[in-house]
């Protein structure tokens, strides 16, 4: 079902008005909602504009809105109405505007948990054609040093008893040898 | 292969299944709103191809669908399953979905976020679940560099997400403590610890079947064992509560109880048109006769597993055509009927 008031996004918000015992029902997509106010019991309104901003300062947060992440053009106004971000960059961009909601949300702006892990080298680029493996495989790593990090791939494939692995690490770094002798 | 839902798990009969889900980022691209189409197709690609040995390993025999080339029928489908959530239902762009052919292990590539790994049993296994959901975690991150902050630690493209990224929730079925006066009150208290309870199939008295889902609410500044603790501590403090209940209703009234049960498999065994919410009402009391060793069977009776298949779009696509309303509950009806085991006398 579509939004009653844009009609363009898809309801999902039920609204049940009573009114002198009359009850009527409403469907809002959440943007819509969020706009609208229906009352201080109204979770999701309060949500959205509660937690992430346009509410008593909204003078202030008017100016903050103008804030554009650089790399996907999200403004700071875009991620309070979508209350979403638009790339990883929004987050060091919008950091200082979403501290707070952060701590609102959650208690806390700061990660306890899981650290990221390094990224390995990924020894199998051949199935990846036409693609700039930058993630995958440091190419401005000292060919020795790649070497060197394969052969502990290799190992630890071994002792994995992974023998399908450990020979395709093993034809990675007859590659990369090969091709250092050639470049001398 | 059987289905994680076609299976029965007799440890903890009112706790239905448990499922950990954490989504992540390749910090390549933008989140997933703001791919063009062939940006999107084209990191989907990538991804399913550095997954493919994870896969094998991880989630034993798989099948890789592209949901934008799946009709929509069978997305719904897969909706009723809870392996889409209802933005993913709808979405045009090129979505990847890894299941394995159990549907415990699921992945979502370019969903709301890049990667959503998903992780599912019946029962109350959290802990297994989420050392699963860790490896696997380890193991991708080994491959595509994540989007991650010291201070906000995993990005996600929704800030209800960032920091850990995990949702960790279980299923409990809580017929008799539901319908006390106190219930609402109690999942007042329960929010205030961080966690949250809602209906699976609809809010308050609409809820037919009686299952309600409990998970988490912050994902930054807790550690994922603490999540995990908090859902399991929450589902066993209100399956155990329910369970004095129960057996309370036991010592009083065993007669009734029985009677309940038995005219609730009556229904569901012989009845030739059921709405859904009927065959609700009447599955969950199935289950707590069940739960509670009041019914047995010749095999086993998964009925959650019943649950998932009397809804709509599993029942239009089993009959391969579309149903009109009376025909969709003649079709629940005799899908229940075949699903039932007998009784053991």
């Amino acid at each position: 079902m579509l939004c009653e008031k844009c009609k363009i996004r898809e309801a999902t918000i039920q609204y049940t008005e009573v009114v002198n015992g009359v009850k009527t029902e409403h469907n809002f997509c959440a943007q819509c909602a969020g706009e609208m106010d229906l009352g201080q019991d109204f979770p999701l309104g309060r949500l959205l504009s509660g937690l992430l901003g346009l509410g008593e300062n909204s003078q202030k947060e008017e100016r903050y809105a103008q804030v554009v992440c650089p790399t996907c053009k999200t403004s700071y106004g875009d991620f309070v109405k979508d209350s979403r971000f638009g790339c990883p960059d929004c987050y060091e961009v919008f950091d200082l505007l979403i501290s707070d909601k952060m701590k609102q949300l959650h208690g806390s702006d700061s990660h306890r948990g899981k650290k990221a892990r390094p990224v390995k080298i990924m020894a199998r680029r051949g199935n990846t054609s036409g693609e700039n493996p930058v993630q995958e495989e440091p190419d401005n790593l000292p060919v020795e040093e790649r070497i060197k990090r394969l052969r502990a791939c290799q190992e630890a494939a071994v002792r994995r008893e992974d023998y399908e692995e450990a020979a395709r690490y093993r034809d990675e770094i007859k590659k990369l040898k090969a091709g250092s002798e050639t470049d001398a | 292969m059987l289905k994680w839902f076609e299976e029965t798990d007799r440890e903890n009969p009112d706790v239905v299944y448990s499922r950990i889900r954490l989504v992540r980022n390749w910090s390549e691209y933008p989140f997933s709103a703001k791919l063009s189409p062939e940006a999107a197709g084209e990191m989907v690609d990538r991804l399913e191809k550095g997954l493919r040995d994870f896969c094998l390993e991880a989630a034993g025999d798989y099948q890789y669908i592209r949901l934008d080339e799946l009709s929509d029928l069978n997305r719904r489908a897969l909706k009723e399953r809870r392996l889409l959530n209802t933005t993913l239902t709808e979405k045009k762009d090129p979505v990847g979905l890894i299941l394995s052919d159990d549907e415990r292990v699921s992945i979502v590539l370019n969903g709301d976020d890049h990667i959503r790994m998903q992780f599912i049993s019946q029962g109350l296994h959290l802990k297994e679940l989420w050392q699963q959901a860790d490896q696997a975690d380890d193991f991708i991150g080994e491959r595509f560099a994540y989007a991650y902050d010291d201070k906000y630690g995993f990005l996600t493209s929704y800030p209800t997400n960032t920091g850990t990224g995990l949702r960790a929730s279980a299923v409990v079925h809580l017929p008799s403590l539901s319908s006390g006066k106190k219930f609402s009150s109690l999942l007042g208290e329960m929010s205030r610890f961080g966690a949250s309870i809602k209906g699976l199939y609809g809010e308050g008295g609409d809820n037919y079947g009686s299952l309600y889902l409990v998970s988490n609410q912050k994902t930054l500044g807790v550690t994922e064992g603490e999540i995990v603790e908090l859902v399991e501590k929450v589902v066993n403090q209100l399956s155990s509560q329910e369970r004095q209940v129960r057996d309370m209703a036991l010592s009083q009234d065993r007669i009734g109880q029985l009677d309940e049960a038995y005219k609730s498999y009556g229904v569901l065994k012989y009845a030739r048109r059921l709405t859904w919410k009927d065959a609700m009402i009447f599955l969950s009391r199935l289950m707590t006769g069940v739960a509670d060793g009041l019914l047995e069977f010749d095999g086993p009776c998964p009925i959650y597993s019943i649950m998932l298949g009397i809804q709509k779009a599993n029942l239009q696509k089993l009959s391969k055509r579309p149903l009109s309303r009376t025909e969709l509950d003649v079709a629940r009806a005799s899908y229940i009927r075949a699903e039932l085991p007998e009784l053991r006398h």
